[in-house]
């Protein structure tokens, strides 16, 4: 067994190279946000607003403190609806004591958990007020509160910080991943634009914050080409076309432009003139990058995972796994009251997780979905992944000296799990374990590229 | 489901199952090879309008209206924990304990499926074409669940429609050495996934033929599988082998696992329709269960999880386990359709590919829970309603 999880750790570096996971440049990512960062259109802000760099999310607005900004926008769910209009906060300081019912098929009117300790909705998230004086700019907006106070809005939608975020440029209240389906209505951080030629965009991954054509297509970029040539003939061009830059644009910051022949400009940026893959069948994808010399182009890259960890591969794609090549799974989970509160980190209420893996039997949990223990002597290279110590038995942060305290690796300050009845590298069968497929509430695992769902990449 | 619909696919499966194949056309594909992709797989069902011959006790009660019985809405203050919450580590982590709600297995005489042993039991049921010691229990388990019923049963109907939206269904099997499609008594097949979408008429609901398929032998090696067969009066008939196919109905990549599993296709130039037969190993089959169709999902046809796996369990007939001595699989059949497509010639794996795979530790079934809990009721506080309610089912 050991052999073969040489053999596994092996390919598995191998793995995480292609995705760029080891590269010079994301490594030196690993003590904050050194490595290169998105650039985006500066937009006008309210006084002291500013804009902190993220290493998951990338620019992101922030208050003159420097939190993240976050909105709560209004979700359509299977039995009703939350989050805030356009115009109007839904956050309010009363405590939600009964869930609302949204996730079908179960009834509201039920007592939700830890009654005692739960919180209000503005007390995790504490709306970003303004003062007498301050006179809406671009597209921040003022709203009025239901308790009086003027609370800054943008595009519209009122704006909050989260108490999860202790640093600027920690977004550990929610992500820009694009949440759909059953996900519960949660808090999505707000930024200035991208700075993308128009029919651009970007989009977070766990491997970066991916360039994509307007229709969500994957851009790619080829070693072969010099920073003013494309070595991408008429025939590659078929599988490769080009990124054309029309006649009317100008090159700007790190976007430049190519003349592929006469009259025929191709956008470049950083340098690497760009493509996309003929044969990608689905936005997101990264099947070019498995054609040697290409590459899925990033405007910045996710921190490394810890250097134990590997990749392996699935039925569909790729997972991120431990040394031992067991995949690894992230626990998310947000509750059914209207407040729609997080209920997955280790400072919020444990409830949920505790009977998920183990049916409300602490012990039982660490069997099933056991923590993935850091090393001796590891520590946290980036805010993405960090060493934290953990009670196992109530799953709340525990203080490091405490001797019943564990030590686990944790990605966005959550831990992360394997499962045990996955049997060999590859399995996922913890996979989508919990509450509607573990959208609402549960396991799911940490996928770097799914070929066929498009999770992850 | 109304009575000409089942006759349609009564019908349907007769022609698979029975030695008659006049209308199936004689003559070899080119290079002795011919190959089908899936366009449509769900449990075989026998069914009856209504119910009335397999189901005369009525359909099943679903999650839904047992969670009523168990948490009445005029009852006790209802906290989420003791309702919400335990019913889903009831469906996660079920047991054997009884829970006081009847469970109505599928009766009669009458099934669709194979005799995968070679017997006729006493638990056995006759084809609808007359085919004594069919094995299905799964059947029994499945029949009476409105979920699984066509053609409205929403699972049975997911399960059809994502089978051809979703690549990673995309299940192949490709003949060769065939002499003719009517007669060739030695065959070759091989079991692939595709990566391509399905080849659809202008109306955009029924797949034609001639569709090209890349291989997948990179995400999808381990279902790369070789069989033996025959081809006899059109009927494509393998020889039993333990399988294992790509199969997410809603949307979650998972796995079905079936022991002894074989092809029992009538086959045409165009199109392959009949079963796939063999004993599905139970945990995983649930884990797929529960891993695409939330209770929410289980709940558009009155799918009762926790139910459901002790009826697995209870009608288990295969494959024991060497400690406990419980039977771990369930013998089973699917219904299933396929369209020719065309192989990408270079998309085949390579042979060392296909030593690389064959050099790999096998898939492995899953094993349930690794620390399952134990027989129990549901909570003190609500065993009491269950059992009284019980009655009123």
């Amino acid at each position: 067994m050991k052999a073969a999880h040489g053999r596994f750790r092996h390919c598995a570096r191998r793995g995480l190279a292609a995705l760029g996971f080891l590269s010079a440049a994301s490594l030196a990512a690993g003590a904050g946000v050194s490595a290169p960062t998105e650039p985006y259109v500066h937009v006008p802000m309210p006084p002291h607003f500013r804009v902190e760099a993220t290493e998951l999310d990338g620019p992101v607005f922030a208050d003159p403190r420097g939190r993240t900004l976050y909105t709560w926008p209004f979700k359509i769910m299977r039995v009703g609806n939350t989050g805030d209009p356009k115009g109007q906060s839904h956050c309010t300081s009363v405590k939600t004591t009964e869930s609302s019912g949204y996730m079908s098929p179960y009834p509201g009117g039920l007592e939700m958990p830890e009654l005692d300790t739960r919180p209000s909705c503005v007390q995790m998230w504490p709306p970003v007020l303004a003062d007498a004086s301050a006179k809406p700019v671009g597209k921040w907006t003022i709203v009025k509160r239901e308790d009086g106070n003027r609370q800054w809005a943008f595009d519209g939608l009122p704006v909050y910080t989260s108490v999860l975020d202790a640093r600027p440029g920690d977004v550990l209240g929610g992500e820009r991943y694009d949440h759909e389906g059953d996900d519960p209505a949660v808090r999505v951080p707000i930024g200035p634009p991208a700075d993308v030629p128009p029919g651009f965009k970007v989009t977070t991954t766990v491997i970066g914050r991916l360039l994509q054509n307007e229709r969500g297509f994957s851009v790619y970029a080829s070693d072969a080409d010099s920073s003013t040539r494309s070595n991408c003939d008429a025939s590659c061009a078929r599988t490769w076309p080009p990124m054309l830059a029309p006649e009317s644009v100008r090159p700007h910051g790190e976007w430049t432009i190519i003349e592929r022949s006469p009259g025929v400009r191709q956008w470049a940026f950083r340098g690497k003139p760009l493509y996309r893959y003929a044969l990608d069948t689905r936005a997101r994808s990264l099947a070019g990058s498995d054609e040697p010399g290409w590459h899925n182009v990033y405007t910045q890259r996710a921190p490394a995972p810890p250097a134990e960890f590997t990749v392996q591969e699935t039925t569909s794609g790729q997972v991120l796994a431990d040394a031992h090549g067991m995949t690894i799974y992230a626990y998310t989970c947000g509750d059914d009251a209207i407040d729609q509160l997080g209920c997955d980190h280790p400072t919020e209420t444990q409830v949920y997780r505790l009977m998920m893996c183990g049916g409300g039997d602490a012990a039982r949990c660490l069997r099933n979905f056991p923590y993935v223990a850091a090393p001796a002597g590891a520590v946290s290279h980036s805010r993405s992944w960090s060493v934290i110590s953990i009670d196992p038995m109530s799953g709340r942060r525990a203080r490091a000296d405490d001797a019943k305290s564990l030590r686990v690796w944790a990605y966005r300050d959550r831990p992360v799990y394997v499962y045990a009845g996955d049997a060999q590298p590859g399995d996922v069968n913890g996979d989508a374990y919990g509450e509607f497929r573990g959208e609402r509430e549960g396991y799911n695992a940490f996928w770097l590229r799914d070929d066929y769902f498009g999770r992850g990449g | 489901m109304n009575m000409l619909k089942a006759s349609s696919l009564l019908v349907a499966l007769g022609l698979a199952c029975q030695a008659g194949a006049a209308d199936a056309p004689a003559g070899a594909p080119v290079n002795g090879s011919i190959a089908y992709a899936l366009t449509n797989l769900h449990w075989a069902n026998y069914q009856t309008e209504g119910g009335k011959s397999e189901c005369p006790d009525g359909f099943n009660e679903g999650n839904r209206e047992q969670f009523k019985k168990l948490y009445p809405e005029n009852g006790p203050k209802r906290t989420l924990v003791d309702t919400q919450l335990r019913w889903e580590i009831e469906s996660w982590y079920p047991t054997l304990a009884d829970d006081g709600f009847a469970f109505h297995e599928a009766r009669g005489t009458t099934a669709l499926g194979l005799n995968l042993d070679g017997k006729v039991g006493p638990n056995d049921f006759t084809s609808p074409t007359g085919e004594p010691g069919i094995d299905n229990q799964l059947f029994r388990a499945l029949g009476c669940i409105k979920n699984y019923r066509g053609p409205d049963g929403a699972i049975q109907f997911f399960d059809d429609e994502m089978i051809g939206r979703d690549q990673y269904n995309r299940l192949i099997f490709e003949i060769t050495g065939v002499e003719d499609l009517v007669n060739s008594p030695n065959v070759q097949v091989t079991l692939y996934r595709g990566r391509d979408p399905l080849l659809y008429d202008a109306t955009g609901k029924k797949v034609v033929p001639g569709g090209s398929q890349r291989i997948d032998s990179r995400w999808g090696a381990r279902y790369i599988q070789h069989m033996r067969g025959s081809i006899k009066d059109g009927v494509l008939t393998t020889e039993p082998v333990d399988i294992v196919y790509p199969w997410a109905p809603f949307y979650i990549a998972t796995d079905e696992f079936m022991r002894a599993g074989r092809l029992r296709m009538k086959l045409t130039p165009t199109t392959a329709e009949g079963l796939i037969a063999g004993y599905s190993d139970v945990e995983s089959w649930y884990l797929q269960m529960m891993k695409n169709w939330s209770t929410h999902h289980q709940n558009y046809g009155q799918t009762s999880a926790p139910a459901l796996y002790r009826a697995l369990r209870r009608l288990a007939d295969a494959y024991p386990d060497p400690k406990s001595g419980a039977n771990t699989a369930i013998s089973s059949a699917l219904r299933a359709e396929f369209t020719q497509v065309a192989i990408v010639p270079a998309s085949r794996p390579q042979p060392a590919t296909l030593a690389a795979i064959a050099a790999r530790r096998p898939a492995e079934p899953y094993r349930g829970p690794p620390d399952p809990r134990q027989p129990q009721r549901p909570t003190a506080a609500v065993a009491s309603p269950a059992a009284s309610l019980a009655g009123a089912n």
